[in-house]
């Protein structure tokens, strides 16, 4: 089989829009997460992006795109210039595979709030394909233009379709990862209906988020965008490409079980598939940037999940959920935790899993507490996302 | 009054597009603003004059229609 290569990366993210930047700040343990919406009952916080829609949109290519579709379009840019020149392929050979959770949530909260004139681009501002059409009209890609709603495997599940059509030699190249913007007030309020967002005292939102402590209350919210360039190896080498990383495994799995409760079993079927396909064993693999939602039962199923899949080996796996420091970007969860993954292995570093003082004795886990920790020996990390509807996605990345 | 400098003004402030690129007599669709995003247009038109434009009028393609459109309906809130 083909190995498929990441020759290219681009991030609109809550810590910017360079990957190694944002790395760096990850490595460092900033959070990207603030006070959101005062006007609200109940505090509310959220990790979102500094962008600038004016470089690279004109007003009138504005006209009916939603945030959500602005990220994609920039995040996709950039993993294609990141690729190089030569990545270029022929239009139909070109496939775009983009994740989206929600799809266009501003302008919903526009219309509602429009009294009466909805705008009558709202629903090609909503569609939660847009962005995937968006990114395909800016890079004139041909080929497949497809959009996952697997909520928050959305992203993951999209790498991994993406990575199949590379090896099967149905495209040449592909942009694949996702994008979400879905940080309005009434999406929040339904967040915190949910009942699994963090709560926190005043001043401390930046912490709000702290998976696997003992003192754990729920995720927060974040937005942006996150996208890989992703070619068969042979055509990446003949083109003199710089490789990140080799995605070598992908699994996918459903608990079929319930709607919103996590299952151990779903998991360990998506991970074993993952490192069957990367043709590793579980003490192969040094790194885990798990889900890792800070929810009160999920981190113990995920923790449980591991366990499992790892035995002995468990504890010489460092595990790590930067969704502490950046958010649940939901749909672009999994494409913008590959990315950290790949940045991980890329460059021997681990980024921390933040704001654990004292990690749940239900989580067993091999934590990656520090701030600045090396791994020379690393060659090859996973990152997993569960997703609400109980699909389960892992993704496996080898060194090159 | 023509109320064709202000039109002018609004399209450069919504879309970008600059008044000595349109022609008054040109085709607005043309330009690259698609039927959709002409109908927001109208609606900020209708907003910033306080007037509607009637139904009738839906299929106008240039600015100095719009203009003559515009003039009418503000004459006829005036008298």
């Amino acid at each position: 089989m083909m190995p498929v290569w990441v020759t290219g990366i681009g991030v609109i993210a809550p810590h910017g829009d360079h990957p190694e930047t944002m790395f760096a700040s990850l490595m460092r343990g900033e959070s990207a997460v603030r006070p959101v919406f005062p006007e609200l009952p109940k505090p509310a916080a959220a990790a979102l992006v500094a962008f600038d829609e004016s470089a690279w949109f004109t007003k009138l290519q504005l006209a009916g795109v939603d945030r959500v579709s602005q990220l994609a379009v920039a995040a996709a840019d950039r993993a294609m210039k990141d690729a190089g020149a030569g990545a270029a392929a022929d239009p139909e050979r070109i496939g775009i595979y983009v994740g989206c959770g929600m799809g266009g949530a501003a302008a919903l909260d526009h219309a509602y709030r429009a009294g009466g004139r909805v705008p009558p681009l709202t629903i090609p501002a909503f569609m939660p394909n847009a962005p995937a059409a968006h990114v395909a009209m800016r890079q004139a890609a041909r080929g497949p233009v497809l959009t996952y709603s697997v909520a928050c495997a959305s992203s993951a599940v999209a790498l991994a379709e993406a990575a199949k059509a590379v090896q099967r030699g149905e495209v040449d190249l592909v942009i694949a990862g996702g994008s979400e913007a879905l940080i309005v007030p009434g999406v929040m309020l339904a967040w915190q209906a949910m009942q699994t967002l963090a709560s926190f005292a005043p001043g401390e939102a930046a912490a709000a988020c702290r998976p696997f402590a003992t003192d754990r209350s729920g995720f927060v919210l974040g937005e942006g965008a996150a996208f890989m360039v992703l070619e068969g190896a042979s055509r990446a080498r003949g083109r003199g490409a710089k490789a990140y990383a080799e995605l070598a495994g992908w699994g996918i799995s459903c608990d079929a079980t319930h709607l919103t409760k996590p299952d151990a079993a779903g998991q360990q079927r998506a991970l074993r598939q993952a490192l069957r396909g990367a043709g590793l064993a579980p003490a192969d693999v040094g790194y885990c940037n798990a889900h890792g939602t800070a929810t009160k039962l999920g981190d113990i199923v995920e923790s449980e999940a591991l366990a499992g899949i790892w035995g002995d080996d468990l504890d010489a796996l460092r595990v790590s959920s930067t969704k502490a420091l950046h958010g649940h970007l939901l749909g672009a969860a999994g494409a913008l935790e590959a990315v950290v993954s790949v940045l991980a292995l890329h460059q021997r570093r681990l980024p921390p899993n933040a704001h654990c003082r004292a990690i749940d004795p239900a989580c067993r886990l091999n934590l990656v507490r520090e701030t600045g920790v090396p791994a020379p020996a690393l060659q090859a990390a996973i990152s997993s996302s569960f997703a609400f509807g109980g699909t389960n996605s892992a993704l496996v990345f080898k060194r090159v | 009054m023509s109320s064709l400098k202000a039109l002018q003004d609004l399209i450069h402030e919504k879309y970008g597009i600059d008044p000595s690129t349109l022609d008054p007599h040109a085709s607005i669709r043309a330009a690259g603003i698609d039927s959709l995003a002409l109908v927001e247009y109208l609606f900020e038109v209708e907003d910033r004059f306080g007037i509607s434009v009637p139904e009738e009028h839906s299929g106008i393609d240039t600015l100095a229609e719009l203009a003559a459109v515009v003039d009418n309906a503000r004459a006829s809130q005036t008298a």
